[in-house]
Order: structure tokens, then sequence, then C-alpha cells
């Protein structure tokens, strides 16, 4: 009986909630498009002839074909000297992320020394300190050394990572402890239990953080601003803006080729890092 | 003994790497703005104690206190923004039934957090246009009137919203979604057999399960809202006039363009006292509405 009444106000909301979901799926599809509607106005512009970059109606689809755009950007600025010193910067700056945080992750999570909760506050208080506070005596420190002007200033300016340190730490902590007693047992020292234990097991914390940090540091616009000034030296980012500069509003179209071919690689990292962003990210680092 | 001694010697080592980095890179950089701030510094000249000198310059820059206003304008904007929105999304797209529409939204909210920002920023200036661009071309179709976008102090916050928008929620969606999957199922099916309506178990489990990501993204979209400057450099120059200068901006004009690195420090402290402030606040809060479930 009270089953049965329980059925019946059910069904009778299922076909008001059906409606209603119906019309959520099409404001979320609209949403979607909403979102997609940049890409594909820029893509169509960087095809259409300069003259008529900006004449209406705008395109959404491609209506003309003219590579010729893309020609001129190669030829007024060496996109891939750009594209390869961006990576040469990010590639470092992952890589060392990897090894310093998860090194500093391990010891935060599992080796006990005197004044570890304190250093890690103060690690984790480096959150708050944004680049622009700390960039005017990174700049001076810098001139000093004579390394303004220098890729790998870059690298070294990304290097610490305490939103990783947290991330990795908060994954290490959740090991359990019979795997590293079991190894001390067998005579191993703490640098091959990390090496052969730990980092292996920690490998979805590392590689969603890594993700992270090699995104924020290619898509870095500020500090390329200040620490770059020559030409063969420019990130990608900051070439882009050099591209804007030559062409004005002269050439729009030939700028969104540009901005089109600047694209390619963030579709490159989701297509190949999407797997560890996601599973990465549900091991619950986020929640404390 | 010898042996805790080891352990010990061996959790220094772990640590030192990276500390030491965060020494030279963050902390001594952060003292090195403190003590700029007391200083007249340039490059070619040594420094020179002047005391209060910057600060007194600091309180009476007409334009520091119209350059907070806008700062502060863009976090009440955006904050919230980002926070709702995202969540919105997220909700949306983890209750759709096919895991191919999950896949295609997350893609698509997802992506443009991926693009160089300088790009996409330059093309969405293009679109702004108040006579040839994207976006009054199709309010046009609605026989609405061309809005000056960059040229009104007014519009300049809203381009300015639309464009984080589209470039960050992806962001928090993201956290968001992750968060959701982490929330039992079962705690969901209870609820239905308790006959709890979708707005109760919205606000009875999800957000309450959720607060904890909802306070890690509010955290940080704070802090990244109260040192925007991207979008103010790439999209409306700081204009019209003063309208939509930001402090990180203005630290970046200050000391990088008219080289004025001591008063540069001085403004970059001060931001991030007010960064202190604000996260130390939010945490000091946390405990009133944040939910840990086991703890």
């Amino acid at each position: 009986m009270e089953t049965s009444r329980r059925n019946a106000s059910a069904s009778a909301g299922a076909g008001t909630s059906a409606i209603r979901v119906a019309l959520l799926n099409v404001l979320l599809a609209f949403v979607g498009i909403m979102f997609l509607i940049p890409f594909l106005w820029i893509f169509s512009t960087s095809l259409r002839l300069p003259k008529n970059s900006f004449s209406l109606p705008p395109s959404i689809l491609p209506t003309t074909f003219d590579f010729n755009n893309y020609a001129e950007v190669f030829r007024q600025i060496p996109f891939f000297l750009f594209f390869l010193n961006s990576l040469k910067i990010a590639v470092a700056a992952t890589l060392g992320n990897i090894i310093f945080s998860s090194m500093a992750a391990y010891a935060f999570a599992r080796i006990r020394f005197p004044g570890r909760n304190v250093l890690f506050l103060i690690l984790l208080s480096g959150l708050m300190i944004s680049n622009q506070v700390t960039s005017i005596p990174q700049f001076i420190m810098f001139a000093k050394i004579h390394m303004i002007d220098n890729s790998w200033t870059l690298a070294i300016l990304w290097l610490v990572n305490p939103l990783g340190i947290f991330l990795i730490r908060q994954f290490m902590k959740s090991i359990p402890d019979s795997y590293e007693e079991a190894a001390f047992m067998d005579g191993a020292n703490r640098w091959w239990i990390f090496r052969r234990i730990i980092v292996p097991m920690s490998v979805p914390a590392i590689s969603v953080s890594s993700v992270m940090w090699f995104i924020a540091n290619w898509n870095d616009f500020f500090r390329p601003l200040l620490f770059i000034n020559s030409w063969n030296k420019m990130t990608l980012p900051l070439g882009m803006t050099v591209l804007t500069g030559t062409f004005g509003t002269g050439n729009i179209s030939a700028v969104l080729a540009g901005v089109t071919l600047s694209l390619v690689p963030g579709l490159l990292i989701y297509i190949f890092g999407q797997k560890y962003l996601l599973e990465g990210l549900t091991i619950g680092g986020v929640k404390q | 003994m010898r042996k805790r001694q080891r352990e010990a010697l061996e959790g220094y080592a772990f640590v030192l790497p990276a500390y030491l980095l965060f020494i030279v890179i963050i902390l001594g950089p952060l003292i090195g703005t403190v003590l700029l701030s007391f200083a007249k510094f340039s490059l070619l000249s040594p420094a020179k104690w002047v005391g209060f000198a910057n600060f007194a310059h600091f309180f009476t820059d007409a334009r520091m206190g119209v350059i907070y206003g806008n700062t502060l304008r863009f976090v009440l904007i955006l904050v919230p923004l980002h926070l709702v929105v995202g969540l919105l999304l997220a909700l949306w797209v983890s209750n759709l039934k096919s895991n191919r529409g999950k896949y295609l939204y997350r893609t698509i909210f997802f992506f443009p957090v991926l693009v160089t920002t300088a790009s996409v920023a330059i093309a969405w200036s293009y679109m702004f246009d108040t006579s040839f661009g994207l976006i009054n071309w199709a309010l046009g179709l609605f026989h609405i009137s061309r809005v000056p976008w960059l040229n009104s102090p007014f519009w300049v916050y809203v381009a300015v919203a639309m464009f984080s928008l589209w470039k960050f929620v992806g962001n928090s969606f993201i956290y968001y979604l992750i968060g959701l999957q982490a929330i039992p199922h079962d705690l969901y099916e209870a609820a239905m057999l308790d006959g709890a309506s979708p707005r109760q178990r919205l606000f009875r489990i999800t957000i309450p399960m959720l607060s904890p990501t909802i306070f890690f993204v509010m955290v940080n979209l704070i802090i990244g809202a109260t040192q925007i400057f991207d979008e103010p450099y790439f999209i409306t120059a700081g204009g019209p006039g003063d309208a939509s200068r930001t402090v990180g901006l203005y630290i970046y004009e200050t000391a990088f363009q008219f080289h004025n690195l001591s008063y540069g420090s001085t403004i970059s402290l001060s931001l991030f006292l007010v960064i202190l402030c604000i996260t130390l606040l939010q945490f000091s809060l946390q405990k009133r509405w944040v939910f840990y479930g086991n703890e």
C-alpha cells in the first residue's frame, strides 16, 4: 500500500520532470555552444582574406580558406623558436617539480623530524605570496647575477610548487606503513624506498600536480614579460603580443592565425594529460 | 636513539632542495619587498633608506584608492560568479546520464583553461570591438544596440567578467566535478527513501559534502582575483582612463615601466598584506560552514 502510493506520486512527477530534464539539456547545449563559438570564430577568421577580416557579418564557420595568413605568421615571428623556448622552460620546471616536490612531500608525509609541521606550514603560506609580490626583488637578484633575459631564470623561478608538495603529501600519507617496513627489513635504504616504492605508488598525485604546473607555466605571461627582452628568447605568450604589435589592426586574420596555432599545444596537453588530470584529482587531495 | 637521529637527518635531506629553492625564490624576495619599501632604490644607484616616505606616498597617491577600488570590484564580481557558475555547470554535467555527454561537456568547459591566456585574450579584445566585433554583431541580430564594451567604465567590467568566465570557469568546474564524484551514493539513496526533494538533497547533502571543495576553490579564486593582471593588461589596458586599472597592473607599470622599484615594492607589500588578511579571515570563518566528514 505504502509503496504503491509512492510509486504513483513518482510517476505523476515523471512527466513534468522529463520536460524539465529536456529543457535543462537544451540550455546546457546552448551554453556549450557559446563556449565553442569564440574558437570557431578565431579559426574561421584566420582563414579570411586580410582585407575582409573585420567585415560583417563575421563568420562562425569558415567561408573562405586563405592559408596565407598562416604563412604570414611564420614570416613575421619565429613561431617554432618561441614554441621551443616555452617548451624548454615548462619541461625543465615540471621535471624539477616532480623531483623536488615529491622528495619534500615524502619527508613531510612519512619521515619524522623536529620542526616538520612548522616547516610545512611556512611552505604552505607560500601559496599566498603572489608573483607580483616577489617579482621586484627577484628581478633585482637576477639582474645582479646577470641572468635577466635568460630562459633558465624563468625555469628556476618555477621550481618550487607549494601546492604540488601539499597534494603529493596528502596522497603519500595514505600509503600503508607496511610497504616501507618490509623494505627496511630487507635492508633497503631511504632513497631506494623513495625511488622504488613511494614514487611509483604516488604516480596519480605526482602526475596531476605536474600537469597543472605545466599548464600554469605554459600560460604564464607576467614573468616572461619582466624577465625576457630579446627576440630569440621569447616564449609563445610573449611572442603573441609581438605578433599583435606587428599587425596592429591591419591584419587581424594573421593575428588570429597565430592564435589558432598557439591553441594546438593546449589541445595536445588535454589529449595526453586528461587521464592523469581527472584520475589524479579524484584522490581527494583537494579535500584537506 | 641513533635510529631517530638518522631518520631526522634523512628528513632534512629530503626537504632541503625544495626548501632552499623556496627560501631563495619566494621567502627571500618577500623579505626583499619589505626592505625595498623602506628604501629608495634603482638598479643603477645604491639603496638609500628613506623610512616611511614610500608609505606616505602610498597613502597620498590619489590613484591608489581608485585602483584598490577597481581590484575590490573585480574580486566582488569574479569570485561569486566563478563559484556559482562553476558549481552549476558541474552539477549539470555530473547529472547527465550518458558518459559520452559528460566527456564532451567536460572537454568544452575545461579546454579554455588550457589555452594560452595571451592568445585568447587578444582574440576576445577583437570580439569586443564596438563597430566590427562579433559580440555586438550577434546582439544586433536581436536588435540590441551596440555596447561600448571597452570604452565605458561600466561595460568594461562586464567584458572582463565574460572573458574571465569563459577562460577560467573550467578550473572551478573541474574541482567541483571531482568533489561531486567523491560523495557516497548511499547518502542520496537514503535521502530518496526518506522522500527528500531535489532541492533538499542539494542543500542538505551535496553542498555540505562539497563544502571543503567549495572552500578550496574560494580561497584560490580570491587569491587569484586580488592579483588580477592578464585580463586588464590584454583586454582593457586598465582603461578607459583608470577605470579598470588593478593593483597588479599598477605594480607592473610603477616598477617596470616607470622604473620605480621601491614604490612598486610598497604597493606589492600592501597587496600581500591584503591577501594575507583575507586568507586568514577565510580560514578562521571556515569552521562555521565547512564540513570535514570524519574530523
